[in-house]
């Protein structure tokens, strides 16, 4: 099958003066459609720029994207004009954020909200959104939809913002919905009714779906496939069954060793010792090293390249 | 909204009561009277005279005795007389109020017109060329106390190049009175008050609007495709814009207050010139007066301010 994404060798910079922050740093990453890609990793590795990278939505001017290829549809994002690419945004590709209450509009009415992005790109009346937009919020569980969309954004829960958020991107039926840990600021009954409603979107609507996470059980819950990100790099890309079966990167087993489990309540909550390098300053060869249990000498002295170890199981260390 | 804005104006009555006690205590304790600065010191039988006034004016009675009658007085609409301009101080008051309101709502059209698109402009584009040097040149006119902006714009624009009148509120011409000769007087005036507070305004713009554009509902705003400008107009300028709003209703309050200073500077006979003019003469009654209709535009402004913030921020309700 035809990937619906490609990214190929994308490196995303800060760069201020003399300072780069190499946000993201040569990732590779495949989204075929109706896939669930879940990006994890921890705080600070580039799952939010990448996504954004996407967007073309990096926060300017520091922010660029300095080299790579984002094909999608037959185009290289990276190569599209503002107005080109403004034209993708919220159609083809939409995206949803972590805090439902800041990334809506606090003035603007919920009804507005949604109809701005049809009226954009479908060139439809005011009037002929708002049935759209009541309907696509019925669709994802807003109950009251047609008082709803004369409401503000603080009138309503934080599932039913996040709602109202997935209902906006999905409304113009967008081939490829990035969502940047849609979960993390809700509590956990309505967690999981997000999640259930993401991966009915992709089930009715034939959505892919790249769902950024730092939470293994959310990974579990959706992925088909997963991307394991490190200090601006892919570490590990397999299929979900695979990953959970046969983690192999040490990183990967590190962040499964650190999901508590029900088993072993007794047992101390293990955690990866040390920390992210500096983006900044990332060492000359394996950027895991400094916390990896298995580290070689050999390993300080070339970066270590993402190899197939298997078929479609990429994992980027030089030990396995 | 209704009852809301009932209950704050009849909450400002125990306010005003306590700024008038106030007011009133604080003339009294001053050194001197209204009646000792009326009178030729060569006049004979002086002390006779003085202490013949002051009774026929209730000068000599206890000070609670001399408020109470005041008050009622006022209450009564009766405000008594100016000792200075021998006028019902109504008719000090009147035109002087009017004058004021002119010079104020004229300055705030100034601010609005220049302050705040300025500062929308240097947002859009910040930190390029036009955007420091406007920022350079709103900090020396912010740093410029705006009565030298008035010694400036009366050398300039009057004496210079006698294109405004540089003092008066009102000319002696055949359209002496009208509207057009009103507005012609208090433009130097406004002018030179709007200057310093559009720098300020122009500041406070800009920063609302870079902030708001850092917001996370604004990055959603481009990831739905929409176009710069319209995420500017629906989204940015629209939050962007709720501090100023508010911080606009404030100041209405403050300007009907009267610029004092550059009042005076123009001797353009409003609020702020009558009541420098009846402190330096004790004129007790005017002070009372113009104190308290002062007060009130405060206060009354400070209640637009707050309907205001309520207008353009769905999030605040007062019911
Ligand atoms: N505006 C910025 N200026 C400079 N560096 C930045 C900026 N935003 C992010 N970074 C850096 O880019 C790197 C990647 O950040 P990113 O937000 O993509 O991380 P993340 O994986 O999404 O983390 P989290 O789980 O905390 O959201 C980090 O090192 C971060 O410090
Ligand atoms: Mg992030």
């Amino acid at each position: 099958m035809e990937p619906l994404l490609a990214i190929e060798d994308l490196r995303t910079y800060f760069i201020n003066k003399d300072v780069q922050v190499r946000a993201v740093d040569g990732i590779d990453l495949t989204v075929y459609p109706r896939q669930i890609v879940c990006i994890v990793g921890e705080s600070g590795c580039g799952k939010s720029m990448t996504s954004l990278s996407i967007m073309r939505l990096v926060p300017k001017p520091r922010g660029q994207i300095v080299s790579g290829k984002i094909k999608f549809a037959g185009k290289d994002l990276v190569q599209l004009t503002e107005q080109q690419m403004s034209d993708i945004r919220g159609n083809e590709i939409s995206m949803i954020f972590q805090e439902p209450m800041t990334a809506l509009n606090p003035v603007l009415r919920v009804g507005e909200q949604i109809t701005e992005v049809l009226i954009r790109h479908r060139k439809i009346g005011k009037r002929e959104a708002m049935k759209r937009a009541v309907e696509m919020l019925r669709v994802v569980g807003v109950p009251r939809a047609d008082e709803i969309v004369s409401e503000y954004p603080h009138q309503l829960s934080g599932g039913m913002r996040q709602r109202v958020m997935i209902a906006m991107a999905m409304v113009c039926d967008p081939k490829l919905l990035i969502a940047d840990e849609p979960t993390t600021a809700l509590d956990v009954t309505v967690q999981a009714q997000v999640l259930e409603l993401m991966k009915r979107m992709r089930d009715d609507f034939g959505t892919a779906i790249i769902l950024i996470t730092h939470d293994l059980g959310v990974v579990a819950e959706m992925a088909d496939h997963v991307v394991v990100m490190y200090a601006g790099q892919v570490v590990e890309s397999v299929g979900a069954d695979e990953l959970f079966a046969h983690p192999l990167h040490p990183y990967t087993k590190g962040l499964m060793a650190s999901i508590p489990s029900l088993d072993d309540e007794a047992e101390k909550l293990y955690s990866i010792p040390g920390t992210v390098p500096d983006a900044r300053e990332f060492p000359v060869g394996c950027r895991f090293a400094d916390r990896c249990p298995l580290v070689q000498t050999s390993c300080r002295e070339r970066p270590p390249e993402l190899r197939e170890i298997r078929p479609g199981h990429l994992v980027r260390c030089g030990l396995v | 909204m209704g009852a809301y804005i009932l209950r704050r104006l009849l909450g400002m009555i125990p306010m005003l009561f306590a700024i008038t006690v106030f007011v009133f205590l604080l003339m009294h304790a001053a050194p001197g009277n209204a009646i000792d600065g009326m009178l030729n010191p060569r006049i004979q039988n002086i002390d006779q005279l003085k202490q013949h006034l002051r009774e026929i004016n209730g000068l000599n009675k206890p000070l609670w005795q001399q408020y109470v009658i005041w008050l009622r007085n006022f209450v009564q609409g009766n405000w008594g007389y100016s000792f200075s301009q021998h006028v019902p101080v109504r008719d000090v008051i009147g035109p002087a109020l009017v004058n004021t309101l002119l010079l104020a709502a004229m300055a705030e059209v100034f601010i609005l017109i220049i302050g705040v698109p300025l500062g929308i402009y240097q947002s859009r584009n910040p930190y390029g060329g036009f955007d420091n040097t406007a920022s350079v040149v709103n900090l020396i006119l912010f740093s410029i106390p705006y009565y030298i902006v008035g010694i400036f714009a009366i050398y300039l624009l009057a004496i210079k190049l006698p294109i405004f009148p540089s003092q008066n509120a009102v000319g002696t011409g055949p359209d002496a009175g009208t509207l057009m000769d009103h507005i012609y007087h208090a433009l130097l005036p406004a002018l030179s008050v709007a200057l310093t507070s559009s720098a300020v305004y122009s500041r406070y713009t800009r920063g609302s609007m870079l902030d708001v554009a850092r917001r996370d509902f604004t990055r959603t705003a481009y990831a739905k495709g929409l176009r710069e400008g319209e995420v500017f107009r629906k989204h940015v300028f629209r939050n962007g814009m709720i501090p100023i709003v508010t911080q606009f209703g404030f100041d209405i309050g403050g300007l009907i207050g009267g610029a004092v200073i550059v009042e005076n500077l123009f001797a353009y006979q409003g609020m702020g010139y009558v009541t420098l003019q009846a402190a330096t003469t004790q004129d007790y009654n005017v002070i009372m007066a113009t104190t308290l209709l002062i007060a009130i535009g405060v206060l009354i402004g400070n209640l637009i301010a707050d309907i205001l913030y309520a207008v353009v921020d769905p999030r605040i309700r007062y019911d």
